[in-house]
């Protein structure tokens, strides 16, 4: 209570209506302390649940975990008698903090640059601290999302960020985590008119794709190429000196398969057609959106390539699709051994609904604690960050959710927020707006 | 007698009257050409009776004169040896556009279906002439008349003839209120030597007008049929209560389009709705059953599942013979084909048998058909299919003729009818029976095999792969385009975008047209001006609020 | 009989759903949870059903001999769930060239064989409020069905339900989002000023039109020479709202809207039944429930276009507190499959009770359609319009096993899970048919022209983002 009384003081209330309006955080960020949460029933996610249990922040890590750990002194205490404390969740194919406003304000949108190449554009540099979704979203229990830009073909480079921080630099957990690459789309939800879907020639697509395919693969040859002189200048100055290139540079870690690259691709024939053109040109690929992954699993398996999936609430692809296709698709990767986790696939706005699709997975053949880790550490581990997000363990980055309940249920509350270890107001736009006008008369 | 101005009773009356006056000028030069011919020792398929397996039919002055076993050729009457031969009622096609300028593109590939012209309409074209001083826009004119633009020429008319067909129902193309058909024989001179009946029906269709006019969408077309039928109810009133006593009242505006609406509401002339699935042909009988019209379903293709409907309000239906088959290879990248779709295909050839066991009256049509022959091969599915081969040569006979209100002149063999006659080497449905004498009105008819159409100047039609340089943005697309005249319409997809075409042209070797463009996630209007040479186009693009750009469409398919 | 089934077979669009049994007189749910809504949450209780109404409610009911018997052990029945706004089976959403279309009705344009609606039952879902699109002030009449999926059109419609029409106010009707082309004819209106004119002389001349009439029926009494006035069916449902007899719902989202609307409605003397999405209408709910307006609202869609920014997930929950009226919609074919997580946001945002939530989805939407009578609560005498769930209805664990419509099963998961090895056979068949081969070589497949499915009110309403 005095801990939540003493950062109320730092609290700014702000209802004007800007756009990225700023959150009560503004400027502010909690200091990293000393915390310990004790009596909890803690939900580690990597091993077994522990009854009346104490976690130990400091300096933003998991200190120590268990039922017989030392509070150490000077240690803020936070009462978990009853309560839960989960890791916080990851939503990994977001674009949080590129959009403000997608319909009437252009100018807060910043998910797709000009042009179908843009290996260079890096979503951390765009990525507003500010936004009003990023206050809505962390309250209710989501710490980390990977942000990624869209649209051309290279859409750029998504980052991995916390929600948390005044600049991007703060928030960065891995600033520039993944090339994101739009596989050309069959049909269907690309692109174009809202999202309706026109007759296509489905023979002058193919061919339209694999130009497009070929494209690709070209730039990604020079970008090598380009490397590879790179390098050998570096260990020949007499050879002749290779002009930097912005656009090819970024690419290199991608094309040496140093870093993964999304891929996104719904359809069965573009989830192929991306793992072919991942192995041809050895690549680390990623699947972002997976409708179709349940009808490709044992492909996905053999190539041990993970899934991002989007698409928990979308309606079936397909007419004669099943009703519950895509409710079920998370339990039939899991069947079939698939590395997969459950995303909003939002732009903003609707990613704190999050645990709602791992529920959603659970009611269709999930088991619960894998639709937990589903949104958790599968995604911390598909991210490449499984061993500093995604469950609680010593020396994992202190990002922690207290909850008065089951994490993934609706009717659930979040009672206290540790991002990096910081205590943070679990206050948004939204609660600020509510507080404003509850008890107008 | 109450006193009613002239100009009103010229302005109600001059629809009925010019037809009037039309008709009897055809049959007056018809006269003209007697002729008698004596088909014999031939099978004939009276319809209206039992078939004669040896028997002799006589044609003279235009009519059949006699039909039977015992019946002898006069002495004055050309011969046929009708050995082997069957003699049918001459065939009617139950929908058609014949005899009608040229549409603007033929029916889309991929579509089956069949609707009447309904596949048609769906391009853009260009409204039939609603003459001068009509109250309503294009497409929502029922004075216009197909009358009115009948040419009696065009391969069309000849491929029909070829199998068999003698008679066609010949309707407007476009609009909602379509306009009037009229029945003609596909043989004669004239428009006027042509017709058989003229007007026959009022012809609708649930096609929104295109551009930015009301009504846009579905919805809006059948508000605005009803509204014009309420607007017709109260001309119709108006005058009558103007023509009792006009002093004192204040003169209603006379009306051409509600004036030809009035025949339609009281049940005096038939309506024909293009419908073809179950909800379409459900709210064709809904209206009918609100304002009491005399309907006729066209197209038909579900017709079985609201047979009952039919039956109760007793609808008949133009059935549609143009049945949807797959039309594509198989691609491994293409989603499967949605179950519905294979049922539909599958159903539509059983539609026939099973509105003839429920008792539901039809009659056929071939349905836009791209090959007309392609129409007794479907008649023969739609046979193997449950319908039986006798209530297929009625549904192309005297059922046509009963729907149309011509069963005293089409539709059998029987003394005084028209001597339209369909004879055929082998049984009608047989794939392999040809057609070796047609008679219309009386008169032996050249069968030609159909001559391939000259290809005439330059034409846009075709699907072009699109290529736009905005700026550093490229962009690609298919482009479908139709041309008819100097009027193209078209559509777009791609990652430019997809839409409709609009203020598109083609004139000399300009093309011009606009499309919504996707740009930035906008969408902008684009205009596209070129140049056609062979099967490229090349030219600019503008933008509104962006640097020009260039393009180029190579044509992949054409026509 | 067997006819009818065979016609209902070929009926299936969607090729997931079942031919239903013949549903028998008598069902009897046996120990169940039972969420009436109205008369609080009864455990191990049985529900009969019989002749399509609910006929008894309590423990250890008897029924007939040939009754369907289900036990319900460890599950919850629920009543169907109302979608107060929904764009399903329509052909078409928007009459979009006028600003007042009063005259076109969405029920002319019904499609029973939406698949969607297989899937909305499949959520329990069982009656639709289908609404006109928002691109104009006035727009079409609405629909109210019951989703009996399967059968044709004209047994979806819900019998006694209150007629209604869609009004729309803000960035949609004022097309702030079309660009504006020179040489193109810009649609009045363009502010949200001219939003309330548009209104205002569309009621002026109903007015006016009613008086008319009214002139003429007096005077044709005694004059037979009258020439009666023009029937106007874009005015004469506005004659039906300033008589009471049609309810308005009205889409808009911010305050100041929100109050030109009630202002103008008590002007003219009616009242607005509903506001739609009204997403600010935190702001106002003194104001909404002073005028007797009920509110239909998303749980937390926000931020989505700039009217959208000031929506807060609290807005069900301030409302009503403020007294009024609040259902849940989908106004989406997706989120309508799961309506009921978005009525348990209503606890998680803003403390309201599980029977306030519950009303969310159930009596209140019934409330606002003027059904209240027959659906919305599960009570004696109530039409059967239920779903048995696999565990509590507001847990995002839970599923629905089966959807009853009338007493009849719309939906049953066992049945749907069971016939999917029919249909992969059935396609297998189907293919094999002649008209079904393809040729050797042809034309490139085209897929068939949609709608879009999700946010269908209009494409500007909200878009999913990549």
């Amino acid at each position: 209570m005095k801990i939540l009384l003493t950062i109320c003081l730092l609290c700014v209330p702000v209802f004007a209506q800007q756009i990225g309006n700023p959150t009560t955080q503004q400027g502010v960020i909690p200091p990293r302390g000393v915390f310990a949460i004790r009596n909890a029933r803690i939900v580690t996610v990597s091993g077994a649940d522990i009854e009346n249990g104490t976690v130990v922040i400091r300096d933003g890590k998991i200190e120590s975990v268990g039922t017989n750990v030392n509070v150490p002194a000077g240690a803020q205490t936070i009462d978990g008698r009853g309560l839960s404390v989960y890791p916080g969740m990851i939503d990994a194919g977001t674009n949080m903090g590129l959009v403000e406003v997608p319909q009437g304000a252009n100018g807060t949108v910043d998910t797709s640059e000009v042009g179908e190449f843009n290996p260079n554009a890096k979503a951390i540099t765009a990525v507003n601290p500010h936004s009003a979704h990023i206050g809505v979203t962390r309250v209710e229990g989501i710490t980390n999302t990977l942000t990624a830009p869209t649209g051309g073909l290279i859409s750029g480079q998504a980052a991995l960020i916390n929600l948390l921080g005044t600049a991007p630099k703060e928030m960065a957990v891995v600033p520039q985590f993944a090339l994101v690459i739009n596989y050309p789309r069959i049909g269907g939800g690309g692109g174009g008119f809202g999202g309706f879907q026109q007759p296509i020639n489905l023979t002058e697509t193919l061919a339209n794709n694999e130009r497009q395919v070929e494209q690709i693969r070209k730039m990604l040859r020079d970008a090598e190429a380009y490397g590879r002189a790179q390098d050998a200048y570096a260990k020949d100055k007499t050879l002749p000196r290779p002009d930097h290139n912005v656009v090819l540079e970024p690419l290199v870690p991608y094309v040496r398969g140093e870093q993964p690259v999304i891929f996104r691709a719904d359809r069965e024939a573009e989830i192929r057609g991306a793992l072919k053109f991942a192995e041809e040109m050895k690549l680390k690929p990623i699947i972002l959106g997976g409708n179709d992954a349940w009808k490709v699993a044992s492909l996905l398996k053999e190539k041990n390539v993970p899934v991002i999936l989007t698409g928990v609430f979308s309606l079936p692809s397909r007419e004669d699709d099943y009703y519950d296709a895509l409710y079920e698709n998370p339990a039939k990767l899991q069947q079939a051994g698939v590395r997969f986790c459950i995303s909003t696939g939002d732009a903003g706005a609707e990613v704190r609904n999050l645990a709602q699709y791992a529920g959603m997975a659970a009611a269709f053949g999930l088991s619960k604690a894998d639709a937990l880790k589903a949104v958790t550490l599968y995604p911390a581990q598909i991210l490449n960050v499984g061993d500093r997000l995604g469950s609680i363990e010593p020396g994992k980055m202190a990002n922690l959710v207290v909850t008065d309940g089951d994490l993934l249920e609706i009717r659930t509350r979040i009672r206290y927020l540790l991002i990096d270890g910081r205590l943070v107001v679990l206050s948004s736009r939204h609660t600020e707006l509510n507080d404003a006008f509850k008890n107008r008369k | 007698m109450p006193k009613v101005h002239p100009r009103l009773i010229v302005a109600v009356c001059t629809v009925a009257f010019v037809a009037l006056c039309a008709f009897h000028q055809t049959r007056a030069q018809r006269s003209a050409a007697i002729d008698t011919y004596a088909i014999t020792n031939a099978r004939i398929v009276t319809v209206s009776g039992p078939i004669i397996d040896r028997g002799t039919v006589v044609i003279r002055n235009g009519l059949i004169a006699a039909a039977g076993p015992n019946v002898s050729a006069p002495p004055d009457a050309r011969v046929i040896d009708g050995s082997g031969l069957t003699v049918y009622p001459g065939l009617i096609d139950s929908y058609t556009n014949l005899a009608l300028p040229e549409p603007a593109a033929a029916p889309s590939p991929g579509g089956g279906g069949g609707g009447g012209a309904f596949l048609l309409l769906q391009q853009q074209q260009r409204p039939a002439p609603g003459g001068p001083n009509s109250t309503q826009p294009a497409g929502l004119q029922p004075e216009v008349m197909v009358e009115d633009a009948i040419r009696p020429s065009g391969t069309e008319i000849e491929s029909s003839r070829n199998i068999g067909i003698t008679t066609a129902l010949t309707a407007p193309r476009s609009g909602i209120w379509m306009g009037q058909s009229a029945l003609i024989n596909l043989s004669g001179e004239t428009p006027q030597q042509m017709i058989v009946r003229s007007p026959v029906a009022m012809h609708v269709s649930f096609t929104p007008l295109r551009g930015s006019g009301y009504p846009g969408s579905l919805l809006g077309v059948f508000s605005t049929l009803r509204q014009m039928m309420l607007d017709a109810q109260r001309y119709r009133d108006s005058m009558q209560i103007y023509e009792r006593n006009p002093r004192g009242i204040r003169r209603p505006d006379v009306d051409r389009s509600l004036a030809a609406l009035v025949p339609v509401i009281e049940g005096r002339m038939p309506v024909v709705m293009i419908a073809n699935t179950e909800r379409e042909i459900s709210r064709a009988l809904d209206l009918a059953e609100e304002f009491k019209l005399k309907l006729i379903i066209a197209g038909g293709r579900e017709a079985d599942r609201v047979a009952g409907d039919l039956k109760k309000q007793n609808v008949p239906v133009l059935l549609s013979l143009n049945l949807p088959r797959r039309t594509t290879a198989a691609m491994p990248e293409a989603d499967p084909e949605p179950m519905r779709v294979l049922r539909e295909r599958v159903e539509a050839q059983q539609t026939a048998g099973k509105l003839a066991k429920a008792g539901v009256r039809f009659a056929f049509q071939s349905g836009s058909l791209a090959n007309v022959s392609d129409l007794m091969l479907n008649a023969s599915r739609v046979i193997e299919n449950g319908l039986s081969s006798a209530d297929a040569v009625r549904a192309f006979t005297i059922w046509p003729a009963e729907i149309l209100g011509v069963a005293n002149q089409l539709g059998s063999i029987e003394p005084g009818k028209i001597a339209n006659l369909t004879i055929t080497r082998g049984d009608l449905f047989d794939r392999n029976s040809r057609v070796a004498h047609v008679f219309i009105d009386g008169r032996p008819i050249d069968l030609r095999p159909p001559t391939d159409r000259p290809a005439g100047g330059r034409n846009v039609t075709g699907a072009w792969a699109l290529n736009v340089k905005l700026g550093p943005d490229e962009k690609t697309g298919s482009l479908t385009l139709q041309q008819e005249g100097e009027r193209v319409t078209g559509s777009i997809a791609g990652s430019l975008g997809a839409g409709e075409i609009s203020n598109a042209s083609m004139t000399g070797d300009e093309v011009r047209f606009t499309i919504p463009l996707q740009l930035e996630g906008q969408t902008k209007e684009a205009t596209f001006t070129g140049t056609l040479s062979g099967n490229e186009i090349r030219g600019n693009v503008t933008v509104v609020g962006a640097a020009p750009g260039t393009f180029t469409a190579t044509r992949s398919r054409p026509n | 009989m067997k006819k009818l089934l065979l016609l209902f077979v070929i009926a299936l669009a969607g090729s997931v759903v079942q031919a239903q049994p013949a549903s028998p007189v008598e069902t009897l749910i046996r120990n169940a949870t039972v969420l009436t809504v109205t008369r609080g949450t009864l455990p191990n209780t049985d529900v009969l059903i019989r002749n399509g109404k609910i006929a008894a409610i309590g423990k250890n009911l008897n029924a007939s001999a040939n009754a369907r018997v289900i036990d319900a052990t460890g599950k919850f029945v629920m009543p169907g769930i109302i979608d107060c706004h929904s764009h399903s089976m329509l052909d078409t959403i928007n009459e979009g060239t006028l600003a007042v279309t009063s005259m076109v009705r969405t029920q002319d344009v019904i499609n029973p064989t939406d698949v969607d609606l297989y899937r909305e039952l499949a959520g329990g879902v069982t009656t639709l409020n289908l609404l006109h699109g928002s691109a104009n002030p006035i727009g079409g009449l609405n629909t109210v069905v019951k989703i009996k999926y399967g059968r044709p059109a004209s047994e979806f419609l819900f019998p006694g339900a209150m007629p209604g029409i869609k009004f729309a106010l803000g960035e949609n009707v004022k097309r702030s989002s079309t660009p504006n082309l020179p040489g193109v004819q810009r649609r009045y209106p363009n502010t949200r000023m001219g939003v309330e004119e548009t209104i205002r002389d569309a009621f002026t001349r109903a007015r006016d039109y009613k008086r008319t009439w009214d002139e003429y029926r007096a005077a044709s009494a005694k004059d037979k020479n009258l020439i009666p006035p023009r029937r106007d069916l874009q005015l004469e449902p506005l004659v039906e709202i300033l008589e009471g007899r049609r309810y308005v719902h009205a889409h808009c989202y911010i305050a100041s809207e929100i109050l030109m609307l009630i202002n103008l409605a008590d002007e003219f003397g009616f009242k607005v039944k509903t506001f739609q999405h009204v997403l600010e209408g935190y702001k106002v709910a003194k104001e909404i429930a002073a005028h007797g307006a009920g509110a239909s609202i998303f749980a937390d869609s926000w931020g989505y276009k700039i009217e959208a920014y000031d929506a807060i997930p609290y807005n069900a929950a301030i409302m009503t507190r403020a007294g009024v009226v609040v259902s849940m919609n989908s106004d989406s074919d997706e989120r309508a499959r799961r309506l009921n997580i978005e009525a348990a946001k209503a606890m998680h945002w803003g403390d309201l009770t599980e029977e306030q939530a519950l009303k969310l989805i159930t009596l209140n939407p019934a409330i606002q359609l003027g059904i209240q009578e027959r659906v919305g609560s599960i009570e004696v005498g109530k039409d059967a319009d239920l779903a048995i769930w696999n565990g509590h209805p507001f847990s995002v664990y839970s599923r629905v096993d089966t959807t009853f419509i009338d007493g009849t099963v719309f939906f049953d998961r066992q049945q749907d899970l069971a016939h999917r090895a029919a249909l992969a056979k059935e396609r297998a068949t189907l293919e094999q048919a002649d008209p079904n081969k393809p040729p050797a070589q042809g034309q490139s497949p085209r897929t068939p022209r949609q709608r879009p499915r999700t946010h269908e009110d209009d494409v500007i309403d909200e878009e999913e983002m990549p």
